[in-house]
Formats: structure tokens, sequence, C-alpha cells
């Protein structure tokens, strides 16, 4: 039904009642032929399939007109389409009518059917329009019983169902015509009013729609207006730390040179202060050197995916990571399924993020502590998993651990130089890649940082 | 005392200086051109044995052109070439070039700035040896 209110086009509507008006007509020629044939009831046939046939044929005309109208896939204009329902309905209240005086006039019960019109009307039509052909049917069948009831028409016996000169009883005629009104009347009221909520409730929805729809392309501009400005600004941290990054080389590379003692000897104490120079240098070159690493990760459109042996970027990164631990007495074990061997990616970011993974685990353990990397084999994908027994993850740190910049509390206190950018690195190649990447702590002590890499990566972003 | 003759080619005057005090301690010949014309200029008046190239200067490819002319010279391609912040500059990491690489940036070495005083010896020590 809601296919009928106001978001289709009348036309529709149009066509909907012409199908109605096929089945009226197979219904009035089969009722004809029951009634005769089979309850023996006696009738005007020739007169009731005539008019079977009238309509039939003005049927054919309104459909071919809504054709005419509407070929080519053009819309018919609204007021046409319009005033041909309204034209319709009427013409079906007048030859319902008719069909009722042929068939006994108000004794018979097919004077109901008018209900069905008054629906149709109040559907399709508006609400003073269907109050209209509501008083228009309660005049024609008025009409057809009072003109019959007093004899000025003709009046066809229905012999063999009801009782004899029943149309003729002033009480019973006034009475039936007086109920027959108060439900047509009823129907319209009942059925507009639902009508009417029906097309509020529509129009909401469409609105609530097109707002939405609204709202979603102001986010979707909001979005890449965002990326562009996000795209500039790791444009300007690029540069910005690039002509950073060569004056602390041309002050490392000077400084080097006086440490070295190249220029002739310096006194202890200048050989500390300067060292001290040199020290903060070195570290400030690793964070500059950590930043155009993930700013330029940031820039490049795709990765350089190819084939590459995962089992040797982990025992690289395993090789790498023993000689620190060594200084801290820290047993690093491993164990790698045996079936993990090539994946696509691009090797060396993700030699680097074990690396950068395995270091975190080593830094934030105390001597004597424990780091372990597990590998396995989960069919499309393979998970890395580093555990450590080191200082863990403080609650309210574990949501922010993989953003820029960021240091937990413990972890500075326990290691006051760190740039807060190798997890942000992690989690853009591993995201890159297609992966996941999360940190947890032990039930015990330490904590558990693992990623997922699917062993075919076709992902450019 | 090393033997050898090391030109370099880096618009950083500090930068080429360090490496200039680095390399003559060692007991290097060094001469310093700030860009490529220059370069040129002190690669035909003094021949040297080592080309130490940097590889971002006035613009961002002078440095790979500079490499590429070199090598397709046959008067200067035996010279070895040592060139600063090559390949990490290109894709922001460090890694030794591969075989496939080195048509596309004929030079022998890569070091990403700063160097240390004692890997740059050691790579100029190599290049003097390979030569």
């Amino acid at each position: 039904m809601e296919g009928l209110l106001e978001s289709t086009s009348l036309i529709r509507r149009a066509y909907w009642l012409v199908g109605l008006r096929w089945v009226a007509i197979v219904s009035l020629a089969v009722a004809t032929f029951v009634a005769q044939r089979f309850l023996h009831v006696h009738l005007p046939a020739t007169s009731l399939y005539a008019i079977a046939g009238i309509l039939l044929a003005y049927n054919f005309v309104l459909y071919d007109l809504l054709r005419y109208w509407t070929r080519g896939g053009k819309e018919a204009s609204p007021g046409r389409v319009g005033s041909i329902i309204t034209f319709q309905i009427s013409a079906d209240l007048l030859i319902l009518s008719t069909i009722l005086h042929f068939s006994g006039g108000i004794e018979n019960p097919f004077a109901f059917f008018f209900v069905f019109h008054m629906i149709i009307a109040s559907i399709l039509c508006s609400k003073l329009q269907s109050y209209l052909q509501a008083t228009l049917a309660v005049f024609l069948f008025g009409a057809v019983a009072s003109l019959e009831a007093l004899g000025w028409m003709h009046h066809y016996d229905l012999v063999g169902f009801a009782g004899h000169g029943l149309y003729t009883y002033p009480v019973f005629v006034f009475g039936f015509l007086f109920v027959f009104a108060v439900t047509l009347y009823l129907v319209v009221y009942m059925t507009t009013s639902i009508v009417a909520q029906l097309r509020l409730r529509q129009e909401g929805y469409e609105r609530a729609n097109a707002l939405l729809q609204e709202r979603q392309r102001t986010c979707e501009l909001a979005n890449s207006q965002l990326q562009e400005k996000d795209k500039l600004k790791n444009e300007y941290v690029l540069r910005v730390t690039h002509d950073i990054k060569g004056h602390l080389a041309a002050i490392q590379s000077t400084l080097d040179v006086v440490l070295g003692g190249m220029l002739g000897p310096i006194s202890e104490k200048n050989k500390d202060f300067v060292g001290r120079a040199h020290r903060r240098t070195i570290k400030c070159l690793e964070f500059i050197s950590a930043l155009l690493k993930l700013t330029r990760m940031k820039l490049t459109g795709r990765l350089a995916a190819e084939p590459f042996s995962l089992r040797d970027c982990l025992l690289n990164a395993l090789t790498l990571t023993q000689n620190r631990a060594r200084d801290k007495a820290i047993t690093v074990t491993h164990r790698i399924d045996a079936s993990i061997e090539t994946i696509t990616g691009e090797a060396v970011l993700i030699e680097e993020t074990i690396t950068n993974i395995l270091f975190n685990a080593v830094k934030y353990t105390p001597e004597g502590g424990k780091v372990s990397l597990e590998a396995k084999d989960e069919g499309h994908t393979v998970r890395v998993t580093v555990s450590d027994s080191g200082i863990g993850i403080p609650e309210e740190a574990v949501l922010h651990i993989f953003e820029e910049f960021y240091r937990a509390e413990n972890a500075r206190a326990a290691e006051r130089d760190g740039t807060g950018l190798g997890l942000a690195f992690a989690k853009q190649v591993v995201e890159r890649h297609g992966g996941r990447i999360w940190g947890k702590n032990n039930p015990t002590d330490g904590s558990t940082f693992s990623f997922t890499l699917p062993k075919a990566t076709s992902r450019g972003q | 005392m090393a033997q050898g003759r090391i030109l370099i080619i880096d618009d950083d005057p500090d930068i080429t200086e360090a490496m200039t005090v680095v390399l003559e301690n060692r007991g290097y010949e060094v001469a310093g051109a700030a860009d490529g014309s220059e370069g040129m200029e002190q690669l035909k008046a003094n021949r040297p044995d080592v080309i130490i190239l940097d590889v971002m200067m006035r613009t961002r490819q002078e440095g790979f052109e500079l490499s590429r002319e070199l090598k397709t010279n046959p008067d200067y391609k035996d010279i070895p070439i040592l060139m600063l912040t090559a390949v990490k500059e290109k894709t922001g990491l460090d890694f030794k070039p591969t075989a496939g690489d080195e048509s596309w940036l004929p030079v022998e070495e890569f070091l990403d700035k700063p160097v240390k005083p004692d890997v740059l010896l050691e790579k100029v020590q190599s290049l003097l040896q390979k030569r």
C-alpha cells in the first residue's frame, strides 16, 4: 500500500485501478453465470453480460489512453492523470449502480461493493474528493432504490433469492439507505485518516532520508578535506625534519672530529661536555630519523610488496636483539612454526617492525628477565607474538601506546630516551599490509605484543 | 699512513670540513667541492681515487645526475663513488643495494648521514682496495 502513496507516480495508481477493473469484469461475468446456472436465481443475464462487455471495452480504452500518455517513458501530466482517476471512480460508481439496478436493486447484497470503491477513492484521492465520491455513491444508489420503490423505474426481481416486494417497503428502503450512507462516510473517514497518517510517516521517512544523505555528503567532504590537510601536514613535517636532520648531521660530524682528538688533544672536562652534546645529538637524530621514516611512510601511497622469507626476517631481528639482551642478561627464546616461510610484503618494513617490538621488549625488561618470540601459522595469516617479563603497560596507556609521540608513564621512568614513534611505525606497517596489531599485559608480569600479517598482501593502503 | 686522493662533493661546508679532517688525519689527500660543476672542475684538474658524493645538493637530483654522468664517462667510470644518504632518502630505509639496484644508481657504496669517522675510513679504505 505504501507504494500507492505519495512516492509513486499518479500514473501507477491509474494503472492499478485499470488492473482491479479487469478482475471486476471477470467477477461480474462469473457471478452472473453462477447465480443463474447453479443458484437458479432469475436474472436479466443478457443485460449483465452486455454491461460486462461495455466495461471491458471501456477498460481497454483507458488502458490504451494511459499507455499513449506515457509512451517512451515520459511522465504524463499529473493534472491529466489525476482527473482520469477521479473520472474512473465516478464512472465505476455509475456502472455499479447500473449493475445493481439490473440485478435486484436494493435487494442485492452486492451493494456492499460500494465500500471497496470508497476505500480506493480514499487511498487515491484527496479527502474532499473521497467524501464527494461517497456522496455520489449514496445519491446514485439512493436514486436506484427510490425510483424502483416508487415504481418510476423497472425493478428486476431476484426470484429465488430475495423476498418478494421487499424493495417497496418504505421503512426497509429508508433504513437500508441510511445505514448504507453512514457506512460509506465512515469508511471514507477511517480510510482517509489511516492513509493521511501513512503519508505523513512516509514523508517523515523521506525527509529523514534526505537529511541523512545530506549529512553523509557533508561528512565525506569534511573527511576528504581532513585527509588533504593531513597530507599537507605530513609534507610540512617531512620538509622540516629533513632540514633539521641536515644540521644535526653536520653537528655530529663536527663533534666526532673534536671528540676523536683529530684537531689535537682536549682536556677530560672538555671531552666530557662535548661528549654530552654528542650523545644528545645522537638521540635527537634518532628521533628525527624515526619521524622522517614514519612521515615518509604515511605519504607513500603503495607498498613495494614482493615475496620474501618471513623466517629470515624473524631470525635477523632475533640476532640483533640477542646482542642487546646479552648486556642485560635477558634470555631470548623463540618458537617459529615449521610451515612459516615465504609471505608477500615489504621485507625491510616488516623486519624493522619485528626489531622495534623486540627491542622494546628488551628495553623495558629488567636485568635477568625473559623475552620470547612466537610465530604461528594461522592459515591465511601469520601471527607474531612477543612476550616479556618487563614493566607492563599501565591501565590508562593500553589504548594509547600506538599513538604517535605517546609514551607511558612507566616507560618514561624506566627509559628517559625514546621517540614514542616506534609502535606508531609498527602499526602503520602492519595495517598497510592488511594486518592487525595490539598489546596487552600478561596475567603475572610483563606485556605481550602481537600482530598478524596476511600471507598474500595486495593492499596498497 | 694511507695513500690516496679523495674528492668530497657536498654543499654542506661543515660536513665537508669535518670529513676532510677525519680523512687527512688518516693521511689521505682531500679536496672539496660545493656543487656538481665545481666537482667536475676538480676532477679534471686533479683526478681523485675515490669520490664522496652527497645525493641532495642544490636540487634533489644533483647527486644522482652527477653519479650517472661520471659512470657513463669512460674517463671517470672507474673512480669508485661513495654516496651519502642515497637509498634512505628514497625509501626512508636503511638497506644495502641489491644486485638489481646497481643499474638504477651506479655507485659503489651508500651511507646515511651523519657518517661515523671509523665507518667513513673503513668504507674509503675498502673502495681504494677494490680499485
